[in-house]
């Protein structure tokens, strides 16, 4: 069956069976940056953003995701312009093989949205479904940390100041461009 | 800082001093050739934290594995296996007809197919011979173990492959199975394999008696010595058991493959591999077609640990783009990966030692019984690491012993993981070693420095398997001491508070580590260097970065030698048809053999680079070097940069040369990187609960090449360890049906599970490696179960041997030791 959804804000149309799960069809849909490490919802790797929830891509329905907004990893940053969460995982040297790191980013960035000043036990909770083999989860922690950091820094919101999950931008304080002014620009209840 | 530097503990005995002389009267391969001792300020790119290659490609979720070129094939077909639902059993027959008439469906092979050869070969990527047994076949009609691949499928998606597996039906002659490996050395137990089944150059073979492999090695008079320890006074004897599970490795990226053939008739592989060329060669074997028709490339990988070490889906997936004619693709589930694919050799060790009251070891004998599984890829080798991977931690005992038994039985394939034996060897050994000191009222630490290794000792136990010298291995780096003088500095080791209640206790337990630095006598790695006209280089090396960095590593190197910035040094590996030969990345070989290699391939253009130099800045080559983007005179400071160079060698009026570079490397060493791993444990005594407080883990490779890499290594080997330790593990019902099938019933540690990680370099100097450096991707997967023993043993006086350690099992343990009281 087909159906419409829109994918890191393109609405497109897309052909799903009734038991295909969410992941396998956008992968179908060149969407690689979703990996698949287990068999379904377990793992975290394919963790994106429908309508601003994180939800692990493998463990849904594909139907469920009829008319949402998907986001994915790629639509946070580009290799030139990361994200700052991505860019700190570069610069901590968070990533081995990668083959978690989309999924943990996204939860990452969502973590970041709801709580821009976590602990390090916050952090490791929120982590707590994203399997990593390589890296004892420590640069990955570290990263999110430092990512906090930068961001309260230079306020910007949890997003880049991009929209997340199709929220009006105005509307909830993680949607706010990074210049809409406030305390920090969109990351704090302010 | 050196072991012979660090003079707080040293005891010279005899031995010692031998060692040393033996030691600085031969030459090291290279050592005299290479003046590459550099200081930490005269370093410009080897020690520097520089960006991962891949990294941004891989959070922005660009990176590509080899699923993921899917969509580069229009016509790709989808695998899938079909696998035997009994673990021990005779096909009698497929019927694949409903299978075959379902639209979509491709192909359906069996073992009965032409396309699917019978031909009989090793799935482990090592070189050739393989030493482990040729006992596997594509497709099997006998099958061994719940798993086994009996038929396959492809179609046109995934769920037309799904279901028409599902359709396939086949018939079996179930045979009596054995799952236990005492039992199956039994000669009544059920036989798994005639020997006319397998060729096998192990030693010791005896299939009558599911024996895959028996192996024994002794230096000194092992029996002598314990005789004369059990006649007289002074020396004690102690004896311990231990026993190991199975564990998964958990590879992020499930095994993948794609396989087709290309316009000019050669067959390409796509395929998430550690060992592009041994799996060549393989496949050349197995299908019988010209290796130089093959070709293997490595996208990214999403890590191996030793499970894609395997040619272990490569054949399957080619078999059905034969049959299909059309590519095709296999991807393995995660439920395949827990209960088909490969695992740690589970295991029970025996050590025996007989140790004198100042502490001498005058003895050491250790037992490992290996539960191969239904196949033997890397049986003995895994097995022969047990012991020669941690006996070398004490090379100066006289009298050692070590041997094995590899035994078949119906149940999952062991096979290569990372450390390789070492774990389950670690295990037995500092456990015992611990045991051992706190038995005789000595300090297990000092116990342990007063034999441990140091810097000049001739180390013959590496070689005790082996009946040629040549493997005997004369240590040249050493930080063990320090390693653990910083380990305990940092878990707080002399200065512990315990908890408030009085049913809680906190100890501290220590291990010492040691690993390899590739297989000695058994790697070659390759690399050519060729300048680009703006003063870039391309580096092409056949070493496989399987996720760890090792690209970037080479780059690293590559700039040190060129003068150049790493970033400039763009990595082309891993693709038989492109770069030069690898044995592939195993065996913490990749930095030490790959990077030597490159090291050399860099130096050879570099000898271009300081000609062209001097032919323009009219000095001598040999006032010239390379540094800063240039080719500078130490004499005058007068430089030319290498844009300028690569210019003028490529157009230049003159004449002209492609500036190039070739390296070789290949050795009999295999030095050992070192480490101490600490653990800090809280035990509630009434519970049998347990918490673990940090873990530290002080590492000596050498010289650390890139150390926020490293520290990643040890940090991710330390998970795996950590896992081992206290919560990994499969098992297995009555009839070898295996019981964990996904991550909800595996026990991976999770990020909650993690106590605080301090990793520690220490720093020594290799003479044979590259710049200094040793290996380190092996070496923390080894520590956390013995560390954790000694922990334990350390807080409340129990000694758990059996891995991983529940809470029911310390509970037993604890009122046990209430029960003797």
């Amino acid at each position: 069956m087909d159906i419409e959804l829109t994918i890191n804000g393109e609405t497109t149309t897309v052909e799903a069976g009734s038991e295909q799960d969410l992941a396998t069809v956008l992968r179908q849909h060149g969407h690689i940056d979703v990996k698949c490490g287990c068999d379904g919802g377990t793992c975290g790797a394919s963790k994106v953003f429908v309508d601003g929830d994180v939800r692990m891509a493998c463990g849904m329905a594909a139907t469920e995701a009829e008319g949402s907004d998907v986001q994915t990893v790629a639509s946070l940053g580009t290799q030139d312009d990361l994200h700052p969460v991505q860019q700190a995982f570069v610069d901590n040297f968070a990533v081995q093989c990668g083959f978690c790191i989309p999924g943990m980013i996204v939860q990452a960035t969502a973590l970041l949205d709801e709580n821009p000043d976590p602990t390090e036990r916050e952090v490791r909770e929120a982590l707590d479904d994203n399997v990593c083999r390589c890296t004892g989860y420590q640069k990955p922690v570290e990263a999110v940390l430092d990512a906090a950091g930068r961001m309260r820094e230079e306020g910007v919101a949890a997003d880049g100041g991009r929209p997340i999950g199709g929220e009006p931008a105005d509307d909830t304080a993680m949607g706010k461009p990074a210049d809409a002014g406030g305390c920090c620009g969109g990351g704090c209840d302010e | 800082m050196s072991d012979s530097d660090n003079a707080s503990d040293l005891d010279d005995g005899p031995d010692g001093v031998r060692a040393e002389e033996e030691a600085t009267g031969g030459t090291v391969e290279g050592a005299a050739r290479e003046p590459d001792r550099k200081a930490p300020d005269e370093r410009e790119a080897i020690t520097t934290d520089e960006e991962k290659d891949d990294a941004r490609q891989i959070v922005t979720g660009e990176a590509r594995y080899t699923a993921d070129y899917r969509d580069r094939f229009p016509d790709l077909a989808h695998g899938k296996v079909v696998r035997s639902d009994i673990a021990h059993g005779h096909v009698e027959s497929v019927d694949t007809s409903a299978a075959e008439a379902m639209d979509g469906v491709y192909a359906v092979i069996t073992p009965f197919d032409d396309v699917v050869p019978d031909t009989l070969y090793s799935s482990s990527g090592q070189s050739y011979p393989e030493p482990s047994p040729w006992d596997l076949t594509v497709l099997r009609e006998h099958v061994r173990f719940v798993g086994d691949p009996v038929a396959a499928v492809a179609a046109e998606d995934p769920d037309t492959a799904d279901r028409a597996a599902r359709k396939v039906e086949v018939e079996y002659r179930e045979r009596d199975a054995v799952f236990d490996p005492e039992a199956a050395l039994d000669e009544d137990a059920p036989q798994l394999f005639e020997t006319d089944d397998v060729e096998n150059k192990q030693s010791g073979a005896d299939y009558a008696r599911n024996l895959e492999s028996h192996f024994e090695g002794e230096l000194g008079d092992v029996d002598a010595a314990f005789d004369a320890a059990e006649a007289g006074e002074g020396v004690h004897v102690v004896e311990t058991e231990w026993e190991t599970p199975y564990q998964s490795h958990c590879v992020p990226e499930p095994h993948a493959t794609i396989a087709y053939t290309d316009e000019d008739d050669r067959h390409v592989f796509i395929t998430a591999t550690q060992v592009p060329f041994h799996t060549r060669r393989q496949i050349s074997h197995l299908f019988d077609v010209p290796i130089r028709d093959v070709r293997v490339t490595k996208p990214r990988i999403g890590a191996g640990f030793g499970s894609k070490q395997e040619m272990a889906i490569e054949p399957i997936t080619f078999a059905l783009h034969l049959a299909a004619g059309r590519p095709v693709k296999l991807e393995m589930t995660r439920q395949e990966e827990f209960t088909a694919l490969r695992f740690r050799h589970p295991m029970r060790m025996r050590m025996k030692t007989a140790v004198t009251e100042e502490g001498d070891i005058e003895a050491m004998d250790l037992y490992t019984l290996s539960n191969s599984g239904a196949y033997g890829t890397h049986g003995m080798t895994v097995a022969n690491n047990v012991g020669t991977k941690p006996l070398p931690i004490y090379p100066r005992v006289p009298n050692v012993r070590f041997s094995g038994d590899v035994v078949h039985t119906n149940l999952p394939m062991g096979a290569a993981m990372r450390g390789y034996g070492a774990p389950q060897g670690h295990f037995a050994v500092e456990s015992h070693m611990d045991e051992v000191a706190r038995r005789l009222g000595l300090d297990p630490i000092e116990f342990r420095l007063r034999n441990a290794v140091r810097e000049g000792d001739l180390d013959r136990s590496v070689a005790i398997l082996k009946d040629d010298d040549r493997f005997e291995r004369t240590i040249r780096s050493c930080g063990i001491r320090e390693c653990v003088e910083r380990g305990k500095e940092a878990i707080g080791y002399d200065d512990l508070d315990q908890p408030d209640e009085d049913h809680r206790h906190r100890g501290v337990g220590m291990a010492l580590i040691a690993q390899g630095s590739g297989v000695a006598g058994k790697e070659l790695g390759a690399a050519q260097v060729k300048m680009n006209e703006d003063g870039s280089f391309h580096l092409q090396v056949g070493g496989v970065d399987t996720g760890t960095g090792a690209d970037t590593m080479f780059s690293q190197i590559a700039a040190e030698v060129l003068g150049c910035p790493p970033e400039d040094v763009v990595v082309v590996a891993a693709d038989t048809d492109l770069t030069p030969f690898d044995y592939g990345a195993y065996a913490s070989s990749t930095t030490y053999i790959s990077g030597r290699a490159v090291k050399n391939a860099a130096e050879d253009a570099k000898e271009r680079l300081l000609e062209w130099g001097a032919t323009l800045l009219d000095e001598p080559p040999e006032v010239l070097d390379t540094g800063d983007g240039a080719v500078y005179s130490e004499e005058t400071g007068n430089r030319v940069s290498l844009e300028e160079i690569g210019y003028e060698a490529t157009y230049g009026d003159d004449e002209r040369e492609h500036i190039l570079g070739d390296g070789n490397h290949s050795t009999d060493e295999s030095p050992p990187p070192y480490g101490a791993q600490f653990v800090d444990v809280t035990v509630n005594e009434e519970t049998g609960e347990y918490d673990l407080n940090k873990l530290v883990f002080a590492a000596d490779c050498g010289v650390a090449i890139n150390p926020a890499l490293v520290e990643g290594q040890i940090e991710g080997g330390e998970h795996m360890s950590l896992e081992y330790a206290t919560s990994g593990g499969l098992s297995f019902d009555g009839e070898g049906n295996p019981e964990v099938q996904g991550f909800r019933q595996y026990g991976m540690p999770r990020t909650t599970d993690h106590p605080p990680m301090e990793t520690i370099l220490v720093e020594t100097h290799e003479p044979t490696g590259p710049f200094g450096a040793k290996s380190i991707a092996e070496l923390p997967t080894n520590g956390v179960p013995p560390a954790l023993s000694n922990a334990i043993r350390d807080a409340v006086g129990v000694r758990l041997t059996e891995l991983p350690f529940t809470d029911e099992d310390l509970r037993a343990a604890l009122d046990a030791r209430d029960g003797d009281d």
